[in-house]
């Protein structure tokens, strides 16, 4: 890491570091119950055994599974729904009131119908995160291919270049900003349905760990496997800028 | 011979709330095979509109265009259109070359290696060797223009719609511009129309200039420049010819523009 890049890291990583000292005091010191929230060095301590004692490999790479299939399965449905919508007509008269209709309703309020439909393996869990993947990314998707400069359209067809060559080489590409900021905002919400589908369904994975060990009064447990699950938000979205960088590195141009 | 005609092209826009908007009234042209030809009117009168229905971008509401004989609808393999706006019609995440070579890369039977051969051969062609590897956004508005000239080239027209290409650049680099332009139609046996605002541009390029009316628009004549081949773009500007018709055409542009007066366009 570049040294200018660490010092503007600094403040709030010392902030950090501050609060989390001031809650091993406040806890020590009896301001807030033992029972609700273990010092953070107990927490620190459960979480390196996880680590140490590869405990933590299957839950993680559970809910990595449904956040990655989920995500891939939602991201391409909304971005072919998207084009279609938005370069034929007649697809989007035909879905346009469908989506409006869907798009607004939290996809965790879907988690229970799906569960009579397809029970609660990971078939459900992946549907549920799909689906809940699906709609940003088609609005924007939607939104980024009509958004593609008619001059750009143009050049392709003097050039002689069919409709699914320019869509492909062309409009795709042009109208990857808006695709790539749709997808940023579902890889969030992928996260919250998976952790939510595991805690509906009590089979495993982080979002199930974390709910079971509250019930059977392991706090420390809950929250070692919470920070965990912080981190794996905190690693999937820098995953996802840096993908994204070097798949727009020609917008560099805006520096 | 003609290779590019237009027989009574009409154009109208709808307009809200009345009858449509005639822009364009019955116009035929029939360009030479060869010939360097300016199409040349005041600002909004059309002219690209026009370019881009003889290029088969835009249907006509009325009328027909033919390229080698064929009755078009479609943007046909013989012409390529080259836009004012450089900048927009290049494409952002291509390296230099490789917008070169998107003119051919698409072909059957044509790898993505000779695809940009071709392309280092075209920008050499206009001077652009040894930035293949650059992006667009990385040169200037001139170089830019010559990324896009040789795009057009490498898809080996016969025909070349050039619309106002030279307008958005500095008055030198339209001098270069010109004279690179020159040497391409010469060199590769082009036929070349060119739209344009600019008279002395028109004159300087051109065997013929067809002077366009305001809006609805229709040819008011088309003037026969009679100077020399081969030309230098700048040189010739000091002809009593060109000065001539530079006259003319400036007078005919100026009174037509009246009783709106001659305002700045």
């Amino acid at each position: 890491m570049r040294p200018e890049k660490l010092l503007r890291l600094l403040p709030g990583l010392l902030f950090l570091a501050l609060l989390i000292a001031a809650l091993e005091w406040a806890v020590n010191a009896g301001v807030i119950r033992r029972a609700l929230m273990p010092p953070p060095s107990a927490i620190w301590d459960v979480l390196s055994d996880l680590v140490a004692s590869g405990e933590v490999l299957g839950p993680l790479t559970s809910t990595l599974r449904l956040v990655f299939i989920g995500f891939a399965i939602g991201s391409g449905i909304g971005i072919a729904l998207g084009t279609a919508m938005a370069w034929w007509a007649p697809a989007y008269r035909l879905l346009e009131p469908l989506v409006e209709m869907v798009r607004p309703l939290p996809k965790s309020a879907l988690v229970p119908p799906l569960m009579l439909f397809l029970g609660i393996g990971d078939t459900m869990k992946i549907t549920s995160v799909a689906l809940a993947v699906t709609f940003p990314v088609l609005v924007n998707t939607l939104q980024g291919v009509r958004g593609v400069d008619r001059v750009l359209l143009d050049a392709a067809r003097t050039h002689g270049w069919g409709t699914a060559r320019a869509l492909r080489y062309v409009v795709l590409p042009a109208a990857l900003p808006f695709i790539l900021a749709g997808m940023r905002t579902s890889l969030g919400l992928a996260l919250i349905i998976a952790v939510l589908s595991e805690m509906l369904t009590g089979q495993g994975g982080l979002g199930f760990l974390i709910l079971d060990m509250q019930r059977s009064f392991l706090i420390r447990q809950m929250y070692a496997w919470l920070v965990i699950l912080a981190l794996v938000g905190l690693a999937l979205n820098a995953l996802f800028a840096w993908a994204e960088a070097r798949a727009l590195h020609w917008q560099t141009r805006n520096l | 011979m003609a290779i590019l005609e237009l027989e009574a092209v009409e154009k109208s826009f709808p307009s809200r709330g009345g009858p449509a908007m005639l822009a364009m009234d019955r116009i035929t042209l029939s360009v030479r095979d060869g010939e360097f030809l300016s199409i040349l009117g005041p600002s909004g009168c059309g002219k690209s509109t026009l370019l881009q229905i003889a290029a088969g971008l835009m249907p006509p509401t009325a009328g027909t265009v033919r390229v080698a004989g064929r009755r078009i609808s479609a943007p046909p393999p013989e012409a390529v259109y080259v836009f004012q706006q450089y900048g927009r019609s290049l494409l952002p995440w291509r390296t230099v070359r490789d917008n070169v070579a998107f003119a051919v890369e698409h072909r059957a039977g044509v790898s993505k290696g000779q695809a940009r051969e071709a392309a280092d051969i075209q920008l050499a062609a206009v001077g652009l060797t040894g930035f293949g590897d650059h992006f667009p956004w990385q040169l200037s508005g001139g170089m830019q223009q010559r990324v896009a000239l040789a795009r057009a080239l490498a898809a080996e027209p016969k025909i070349m719609l050039l619309d106002e290409p030279f307008s958005a650049v500095d008055a030198l680099t339209r001098l270069d511009l010109h004279r690179l332009m020159l040497e391409l139609w010469e060199k590769r046996g082009l036929t070349v129309v060119l739209v344009t605002h600019d008279v002395e541009e028109a004159v300087a390029l051109s065997d013929r200039v067809a002077l366009l009316t305001k809006r609805p628009s229709t040819i008011a004549r088309i003037v026969e420049t009679g100077l020399p081949r081969p030309r230098d773009a700048v040189e010739v500007r000091e002809t009593p010819r060109f000065l001539e018709l530079r006259h003319e055409l400036l007078d005919a542009l100026l009174t037509r523009h009246a009783p709106g007066g001659a305002h700045a366009a």
